[in-house]
């Protein structure tokens, strides 16, 4: 189906997927904030990073100067995304204010989003909540004390509502509040829920009662942010998947890891009078316990971390981490 | 005749203290704490109260984080089985083997119902192999559930070191512990000491607190989803009125386990230690399950070879001494303990076992008439015993042949 998107949603969706400079798709390696929204089985997910220019004292003052975005979804959830990380760069905002961009700024940056499709602005602003979070929790930012809600809580607890795309009845409540929702349908297009087995539609404590409960019975017409723009003939490209890594069987990874080990890393310990022990190796994961004299080593996560996993990383694979049992 | 209550695991004596925390609420704040008029807002002020206390007595700063609930099985049965609905796309749950039957059984029944379940045993201390949790977990677990403390032998799991482990093996995998017997006998500092738990459920009665009355720590942002559905309650994380007077006595009894966590450390603890040293220098052929391990100050769980535990409570009883035995026949069904089973404790040991377990309510005098009246009574039953050898006091040579 070809939705009617505007020339703008078009445009960021083509320079997106032909790679062109100075869109933002990609990810920032160890980002300041990390965020995600959707998943596979929901239809679209968002990954969402960026960096910041770290003030010196206050982080409350740090700048984001760089934001990206990989995204699994449709054209217009791909240009929403790019939609947000322009809006957020051209800003030059904290973190703190990058809150302030919502859905209905990413809409009217597209130039309005087909109905059906708003829910692809409101994945990429709470994808960027979650990166916030993520940059407050990584600077050691106390949201909840600067009076910054967000909300963190609620699609983990409660109810679940619409089980097809698994949202809390918190969640819904909220979402109907923020975006003025005044029919399922509103609901269905902003935030996905009732869209599937629509087995929520009218059950008690579904979408309508929550409606209801918000607006009085019969409370409302349709209300929505404005939406609009007609040009059909949106061309139709997929997104390119992520390219595959050659990997290694887990048995072959773990042969890898062992002989790394046993050449590199005992033969260093062992020097110190140390040794170490695998308890187990999942994948990229390497559990071990440093024996002989490192056991009672002051330094010895600190060996753990730069010796072994340093030597693994190097010889083995860059993706290993080692735990510490 | 004196009654020794020294069997403080099963469950305590409400303080008088809580008694009376409690008793206006019987009283003139009879009110539903979720009523709009002025002495309900008394009412749901004392809950909010209540709830910071408790909060605070566990090291957590939002007092929102916790639940109360009517017990800790209800705690238990909310935090595994919400896990699961919360986390449909994994199906796999690593516990142990000595977990008690609130954990055990609501595991098994996840079973029933498609769930792989880990049930990782222990050596013969009762300790975990660390190496067996950490290969336990996989792409698939949601959730791992360990005791805090073994209601029956008082040893204690490292917590600390699991719950990490299995945050670092996958940030989803929800970390939960059934911290009944620990609570109110050893400080817990959730929020700076055990971090990574994310579940921590435990009951009122076991401190002091009356039946009735649970609570269940969700750190926030957890995904579980809610057990008991109704009413707006606790976020709508736990529907059902709250029971304001018990919840009053909850906080009202951790308190006082606060101020006495010293008590229970070092005098409760030498209690415990006297009677151990005391049963040991007395009584030939017994074992102490779960020595070598890190255990409960208050917990002695103390095996006598070839002996049989309902008939020693039997006489105990009979001196006014309260305890209790993992053997068959006072379990209610056909196996002994499960946690000794579990920790390999010989056939001839396994039926024989008893516990004492000793609260703050316990004096010397206790473990003088204990001492004065046990060793007696495992000599009667020895007396009668086909495997006995009265005149040397052992085991006859061919016992243990002839027991299997």
């Amino acid at each position: 189906m070809a939705w009617e998107y505007s020339e703008k949603t078009k445009q960021l969706f083509m320079d997106a997927v032909h790679g062109k400079p100075g869109t933002h798709l990609g990810e920032i390696e160890n980002p300041d904030g990390f965020g995600e929204h959707g998943s596979l089985a929901c239809g679209d997910a968002m990954r969402f990073t960026f960096r910041v220019q770290r003030h010196p004292t206050d982080p409350t003052q740090d700048v984001i100067v760089a934001a990206r975005y990989l995204t699994f979804g449709c054209t217009s959830a791909i240009a929403a995304s790019e939609a947000l990380c322009s809006l957020i760069e051209r800003g030059r905002y904290t973190p703190i204010q990058a809150l302030q961009v919502q859905n209905k700024d990413i809409v009217d940056f597209l130039g309005g989003l087909p109905r059906q499709k708003i829910h692809c602005s409101v994945m990429g602003a709470e994808a960027l909540e979650s990166a916030v979070f993520n940059w407050a929790q990584q600077r050691g930012v106390d949201l909840e004390r600067l009076g910054i809600d967000i909300h963190r809580e609620e699609q983990q607890e409660g109810r679940i509502v619409c089980k097809c795309f698994s949202l809390s009845e918190p969640y819904i409540r909220r979402k109907i509040r923020e975006l003025n929702l005044r029919t399922i349908p509103d609901i269905t297009n902003a935030i996905k829920a009732g869209g599937a087995c629509m087995a929520c539609h009218h059950v008690p404590g579904g979408l309508q009662d929550l409606l209801d409960e918000a607006w009085g019975k019969g409370g409302g017409g349709p209300v929505l942010t404005q939406i609009t723009l007609p040009a059909a003939g949106a061309p139709l490209v997929p997104a390119t998947p992520p390219a595959e890594k050659p990997l290694l069987s887990s048995y072959q990874l773990s042969k890898k890891i062992e002989q790394a080990v046993e050449q590199y890393v005992r033969p260093m310990l062992r020097q110190d009078g140390g040794d170490l022990e695998i308890v187990d190796i999942k994948e990229l994961l390497v559990y071990c316990t440093l024996s002989g004299a490192c056991k009672s080593c002051a330094g010895a996560n600190q060996t753990l971390r730069m010796l072994v996993e340093q030597t693994l990383k190097e010889m083995v694979d860059e993706r290993i981490r080692v735990v510490q049992v | 005749m004196r009654i020794i209550y020294a069997d403080n695991n099963a469950t305590t004596q409400v303080a008088p203290e809580v008694r009376e925390a409690m008793a206006p609420f019987f009283a003139d704040d009879y009110f539903n704490p979720s009523s709009m008029y002025e002495p309900a807002r008394r009412t749901a002020r004392a809950l909010a109260e209540a709830r910071a206390a408790v909060a605070r007595h566990l090291g957590v700063s939002n007092p929102q984080s916790i639940l109360f609930t009517s017990c800790a099985t209800e705690s238990n049965n909310t935090a595994i089985l919400g896990a699961a609905k919360a986390n449909p796309c994994r199906r796999h749950v690593v516990t142990t083997a000595v977990e008690h039957p609130a954990v055990l059984e609501v595991c098994k029944d996840l079973q029933r119902d498609g769930y792989e379940v880990t049930f990782l045993g222990v050596d013969a201390r009762g300790n975990l192999d660390v190496g067996q949790f950490v290969r336990a977990l996989g792409p698939q677990t949601l959730l791992a559930s360990v005791m805090h403390a073994n209601n029956e032998t008082g040893v204690l799991f490292r917590i600390e070191q699991l719950s990490r482990l299995a945050k670092e093996t996958d940030p989803a995998i929800l970390f939960h512990t059934d911290a009944t017997q620990s609570v109110g006998k050893l400080r817990i500092d959730l929020e700076r000491e055990l971090p990574h738990v994310d579940l921590l459920s435990f009951s009122g009665h076991k401190l002091h607190a009356p039946k009735g009355v649970g609570a269940l720590y969700v750190r926030r942002g957890t995904p579980c989803r809610p057990f008991m559905i109704g009413g707006h309650q606790e976020e709508g994380r736990r529907a059902g009125t709250e029971n304001v007077p018990y919840i009053v006595g909850l906080a009202k009894a951790m308190e006082l386990a606060a101020r006495h966590e010293e008590d229970e450390r070092v005098r409760v603890g030498g209690l415990r230690d006297r009677l151990e040293q005391g049963i040991e220098e007395r009584i030939p052929f017994i074992q102490v399950n779960g020595r070598g391990a890190p255990r409960l100050p208050n917990t002695l769980n103390v095996s006598c070879h070839y002996v049989e535990g309902e008939g020693m409570l039997y006489q105990l009883s009979d001196a006014g001494i309260c305890a209790s035995s993992g053997s068959a026949c006072t379990s209610g069904s056909l196996e002994p303990s499960h946690v000794l089973r579990a920790m390999n404790v010989p056939f001839t040991a396994v039926h024989g076992s008893i516990r004492f377990s000793f609260s703050r309510y316990n004096t010397d005098a206790d473990v003088d008439d204990i001492l004065a009246v046990f060793p007696g009574v495992v000599a009667n039953l020895r007396r009668l015993s086909p495997y006995w050898d009265q005149e040397r006091n052992c085991p006859r040579p061919d016992a243990e042949t002839r027991i299997k």
